[in-house]
């Protein structure tokens, strides 16, 4: 959405609340918000129910929306408004909130006035549906569907031509409604056949691509903590696990396992790896060195070390590190695909949106 | 391709059901409309390309961050070190990431472990930036409240709040200066391991300080297993300590996991620098007052003055460097503080009456000829007070037009004095770099009227203007007294160890290796101080320069990583 999108978008989003527009001027909008907006997008929850409780008349809240931030109102509080800004996301949402479901009547062509004879309206069901592919990317296609239930079938680009026809949320004179021959069960029954097809025509190469990562990851894995418990049982260099067990449990397996290998001289021998020099710059320091003297005797000398190892730590065994692991690359990488409504509709309307849609197709 | 899991929404049923029955109430055919046109805008229409651009304003990443943002999520699929280095946007690049993963919908709960220093920083950038609701965490119920938190690893790594932070499925988790956790024996490297999570980002400029094994750790805790077990890394990898083997093949495999941009791979382009120092001749009146306090300074540092600490006889040692006025106030606050019947009190008063004799001010003198010739805007840095208002009242004094700037000013007169500077002042007299975000890359003239005793505080100065988004190269004039301590500070550390020739950042590098950033300043205050002699004196601070030069030429372990850089 550009600027003018934006603008275009929320100027209608205000007219539909039938909000007080204060100032609109080229570069910024003020409006007083309408209750209901002030409720979803004000911001002030507990101010509201204290009002509602209360009964108090709420004092409505106005924003200045900016949409040329280099060119900002002097002397109104402003804020800027762009696709991103959480304040459109919050408008979004009230959309989405107060848009999810109409019933409405197509106004017909047909003059009511010339002819006695009354005109049917079939009934459609219309759904608009976000699907998305997810593994650890994601992909998002959008499925507007019409059934019809008197005559039970199913068309795409539903909404486009919903759009190009006159729709207003009474009956209009002279015209009666056909019957419901499908429940919303059943049309639900036959979305799902659609949008099963509809994926099976998808190319699934980004699923399988995801598998085969995953897969690869898994084997790694696999391959990582299998050497891992082998070298374990040779007398291995996990030290932490060492520390746990001279310090904390005596664990008789791991002296069964090694008993040639006192756990104490193991552990010296980590002690001494993980802090080279036995002093450090600040000791050296305090003990009244000079910093020439230590750099000379010592070369490059490590960055202090922020923290020591502590033996209290209560670390993961490999197998629960391994579990967690997979856990994490299932999460991450296994392709799953889901369908959320957007919205949905009853529509009952006089003519047919079959040509129309076979048209759309191939333009979208 | 069968078998992918599907999963329909039909919750939407039961209620659409109820409206039929009851006819209503329906909403407005006007929302249905917005509410679809909204989730088209949000829609994720293509796998691979990054979506986050479109939300955002204030930032304008450059190539090479939107590479390596496209790399991370196409080729690394969300886990990756970001090891660029110093000044090339690391964060910038997290957070086109983060964003990235966040429009996608693929990340929601995300967590950054960053020094207890940066919390803030972070916070705010994201804020500002990026559009990202983060939080810094400050009390226990955080962690479950907000969605996007910015905590200090060591406070994460505590209970109550590991309790909390271990039991969350993180979708993301962003460490930042990760090479604090290269050793793998440390409690902050056990913690980070144990946390769930699906993407992951490690962000450092030095994943190879002094060892391979630093980086083995660092690339474990991304994708354990990835270069095998650490014995068979060893035996396949590392010949020694800092030395690789079978370099192609450990290429390819680190490649898959780290990033480095490098500053000379010309992907970002930084202008020459032009560093020149200007010397003064002090007038024989100035030398006598120079040596005069150097000698006061000198005879009571170790004796002890009674009232006034040593501190104060060293800024008194800069100062007369810097300028009189500067020295002025010090001795009269010192005079203040000494006892009655105090020999040093007549000392101070005979240093007092020499620069009430003063006529010339050679420094300042010397300036206004340099502003004259250069001819532009110019930004001089001073560290005292003193100088700066002296300063002000010396160039109007000759038609010069200048403005203060002070860290202490509010974050609205910084921003005023920035702008009076940019549209009516030739020259910006600053006692400190201070301000981050302040905007001084229009200028590309910087003069050091005088000098630092720490070069951190040099490079910051010169990064205000010489960074990204400095168009023309960038000049700077170190004002030198010859036969000072000032000449001598020159000498070492900007002449001996190069220090305007270092690429940005890549002193950072050094210091951090050294572990000296205070101390550095600390021992120069040391020699300086506590020599009998000029000679001394001058000799130490070569053995210093001798064996700062020396550490900067052993480059092993970061050849290493220049093997690895693209």
């Amino acid at each position: 959405m550009n600027q003018l999108e934006v603008r275009q978008y929320v100027e209608k989003y205000f007219a539909a609340f039938s909000a007080h527009v204060i100032e609109a001027h080229p570069d910024y909008l003020t409006v007083k918000l309408p209750p209901e907006v002030d409720k979803d997008i004000g911001n002030r929850p507990f101010y509201w129910s204290w009002v509602e409780k209360m009964n108090i008349t709420p004092q409505p809240m106005i924003l200045t929306f900016l949409f040329h931030p280099d060119r900002p109102p002097e002397g109104i509080r402003h804020e800027p408004l762009q696709f991103g800004s959480a304040r459109l996301l919050q408008i979004f949402q009230s959309a989405a909130k107060h848009g999810r479901f109409v019933c409405l009547y197509e106004q017909g062509q047909a003059q009511p006035g010339l002819t006695r004879r009354s005109t049917a309206l079939t009934p459609w069901l219309g759904v608009n549906l976000k699907l998305s592919f997810i593994c650890d990317k994601k992909r998002d296609i959008l499925l507007y569907l019409g059934v019809n239930l008197h005559q039970p079938r199913i068309v795409h680009h539903f909404y486009p031509f919903l759009r190009t026809r006159l729709l207003s949320p009474a009956i209009p004179d002279y015209y009666y409604t056909l019957e419901r021959n499908i429940d919303l069960q059943q049309a639900a029954a036959m979305i799902r056949q659609e949008v099963e097809h509809v994926i099976a025509q998808e190319d699934a190469q980004w699923a399988a691509e995801a598998r085969k990562r995953l897969q690869e990851e898994l084997d790694i894995l696999e391959a990582y903590y299998a050497e891992l418990a082998l070298r374990e049982a040779e007398v291995d260099d996990e030290p932490p696990k060492e520390q746990e067990v001279v310090e904390h449990k005596p664990s008789p397996t791991a002296d069964s396992l090694s008993p040639q290998v006192s756990p104490q001289i193991v552990r010296n021998t980590h002690a001494e790896e993980a802090v080279p020099e036995a002093v450090d710059l600040e000791q050296f320091r305090t003990n009244g060195g000079r910093i020439l003297d230590f750099l000379r005797q010592n070369g490059i000398p490590e960055s202090v070390p922020t923290d020591q190892p502590q033996p209290e730590w209560k670390k993961s065994t490999p197998e629960e590190e391994k579990e967690r692991r997979i856990a994490e690359l299932r999460w991450q990488y296994e392709p799953r695909i889901e369908v959320n409504l957007i919205n949905a509709g009853l529509f009952y309307l006089q003519s047919s949106p079959t040509v129309v849609a076979d048209n759309l197709r191939g333009n979208m | 391709m069968a078998n992918i899991p599907l999963n329909i929404d039909v919750s939407w049923i039961e209620p659409l059901q109820q409206l039929l029955e009851q006819d209503g109430p329906w909403n407005k055919w006007e929302l249905f409309q917005l509410a679809l046109a909204a989730e088209e805008a949000l829609a994720v229409r293509d796998f691979d390309q990054l979506q986050c651009l479109k939300y955002l304003h204030q930032i304008e990443p450059l190539p090479h961050q939107r590479e390596t943002a496209e790399r991370v999520l196409n080729e690394m699929r969300g886990r990756a070190i970001l090891a660029d280095e110093v000044g090339l946007g690391k964060t910038i690049e997290a957070g086109l990431i983060m964003k990235e993963y966040m429009v996608r919908g693929l990340a929601k709960k995300i967590l950054i472990l960053v020094p207890a220093s940066l919390v803030i920083q972070w916070t705010k950038e994201l804020n500002q930036k990026f559009g990202i609701a983060a939080v810094a965490q400050k009390k226990e119920y955080m962690w479950r409240q907000y969605d996007v938190v910015v905590a200090s690893i060591d406070t994460a790594k505590r209970d109550p709040h590991r309790r909390h932070v271990l039991d969350i499925d993180y979708d993301m988790l962003i460490i930042d200066e990760a090479h604090k956790l290269k050793n793998k024996r440390t409690r902050n490297y056990q913690f980070v391991k144990e946390i769930k999570k699906k993407y992951c980002l490690l962000l450092t400029a030095t994943p190879i300080q002094n060892e391979m094994d630093e980086l083995y750790n660092l690339i474990n805790l991304l994708k354990p297993g990835h270069l095998g077990h650490s014995t068979t890394f060893s035996s396949n990898y590392v010949e020694g300590k800092r030395q690789a083997k079978n370099n192609e093949r450990l290429k390819g495999e680190i490649e898959k996991v780290m990033i480095r941009n490098r500053r000379s791979d010309g992907g970002v382009h930084f202008t020459s620098r032009h560093v020149q120092s200007i010397p003064i001749q002090l007038s024989p009146e100035e030398m006598e007052l120079y040596q005069g306090v150097s000698q006061f300074v000198r005879d009571h540092f170790r004796s002890g003055l009674g009232g006034v600490n040593s501190l104060a006889l060293i800024t008194l040692q800069r100062e007369v460097c810097s300028s009189r006025e500067a020295a002025f106030m010090t001795l009269y606050n010192m005079y203040q503080r000494t006892a009655e019947d105090s020999p040093a009190r007549q000392e101070i008063l005979r240093l007092v009456e020499m620069i009430k004799q003063i006529q010339t001010h050679s420094k300042a003198a010397k300036t206004v000829e340099l502003l004259k010739q250069i001819n532009d805007k110019v930004i001089i840095f001073t560290e005292y007070r003193a100088t700066q208002n002296y300063l002000q009242k010396y160039l109007s004094e000759h038609g010069i037009t200048s403005v203060p700037f002070r860290g202490g000013f509010k974050r609205s007169k910084k921003d005023w004095m920035t702008d009076l500077f940019q549209n009516r002042a030739q020259v910006l007299i600053a006692t400190e770099a201070g301000g981050e975000g302040i905007n001084l890359q229009f200028c590309n003239q910087v003069i050091n009227y005088d000098m630092p005793w720490n070069p951190m505080r040099v490079e910051q100065r010169i990064g205000r203007v010489h960074r990204l988004g400095q168009q023309r190269d960038v000049h700077i004039y170190n004002l030198s007294t010859v036969g000072t301590i000032e000449q001598h500070i020159l000498n070492l550390l900007y002449e001996k160890i190069d220090l305007f020739e270092m690429v940005i950042g890549e002193l950072d590098e050094i210091v951090e290796r050294l572990a000296l950033s205070n101390s550095l300043e600390e021992n120069l205050t040391q020699i300086i101080m506590e020599s009998q002699s000029e000679k001394e004196m001058a000799l130490k601070l070569d053995n210093m320069g001798e064996v700062i030069r020396s550490i900067r030429r052993k480059e092993e372990p970061k050849q290493i990583l220049t093997q690895f850089s693209r």
